[in-house]
């Protein structure tokens, strides 16, 4: 744990992201754990910024049936 | 006037045509409402991530438009009338998007005018030296040259091409 918590720096930031566009749907997996819910900051490292717009973003794709709200575990 | 784009999910087992009339049909709605169409994008069929009237296939369209904020509220109303959209969402462009959308108009009239003679020397070489440190002198100083040299040719390509065309 204590390594994951060093490696704090912003992915977006490092690419200069300016806007995180929500219909690319594999690039905003990489921020929703299995089940499908969205990796806190002091995991992934986000800035604030950028954590706010990705909020919106995978939103917006779940609303539109891109991501899953719920992975579907078949039981 | 605002930038908006509205995207719907139809049913995918509706034949083509019928498709293309709803994509008409919403378009039509923001022209009459004095809006103006910029695009019209047909995504096409694709796997729901989660069923939606139980059905695991959805076809995407998105259109992109100029407008007041009257539009977006017409289009809703014919969205929860029409029974074969599944879903939509049409959301305001904000000024990150602009942002991207105006960096990237500037990069494609950046890349479109030097044309194919040398793509950008300047971006390539720095990708490439941090993966290859042995050698970043050398590059350094024989790039420095070429990008000299680079754009007087450059001109001149771009006045032969413009001939061509």
């Amino acid at each position: 744990m204590l390594k994951f918590r060093r490696k704090r720096v912003c992915s977006f930031c490092q690419e200069g992201v300016v806007y995180i566009d929500f219909k690319d749907e594999k690039k905003l997996m990489k921020y929703l754990t299995e089940q499908g819910k969205i990796i806190p900051r002091h995991t992934s490292g986000t800035c604030a910024k950028h954590q706010r717009q990705l909020a919106t973003a995978i939103k917006r794709a779940r609303h539109l049936a891109l991501i899953p709200f719920v992975a579907d575990f078949t039981r | 006037m605002a930038i908006y784009e509205t995207i719907f999910i139809l049913d995918s087992l509706l034949p083509p045509k019928e498709i293309d009339a709803a994509i008409e049909r919403f378009s039509s709605i923001i022209t009459q409402n004095g809006g103006k169409v910029r695009k019209v994008d047909k995504w096409g069929k694709r796997r729901l991530a989660y069923e939606i009237q139980k059905k695991q296939y959805g076809f995407y369209g998105s259109i992109e438009f100029e407008g007041v904020g009257n539009i977006p509220k017409e289009l809703e109303s014919e969205y929860n009338f029409n029974d074969k959209v599944l879903r939509y969402l049409t959301y305001r462009y904000d000024k990150r998007k602009l942002k991207a959308m105006a960096m990237e108009e500037e990069e494609a009239v950046k890349s479109s005018a030097p044309a194919t003679p040398a793509p950008e020397p300047a971006p390539a070489p720095a990708a490439e030296e941090p993966e290859k440190e042995k050698a970043p002198e050398a590059e350094v100083t024989t790039e420095e040259p070429k990008a000299e040299e680079a754009q007087a040719p450059e001109t001149n390509n771009e006045e032969e091409k413009q001939g061509d065309e």
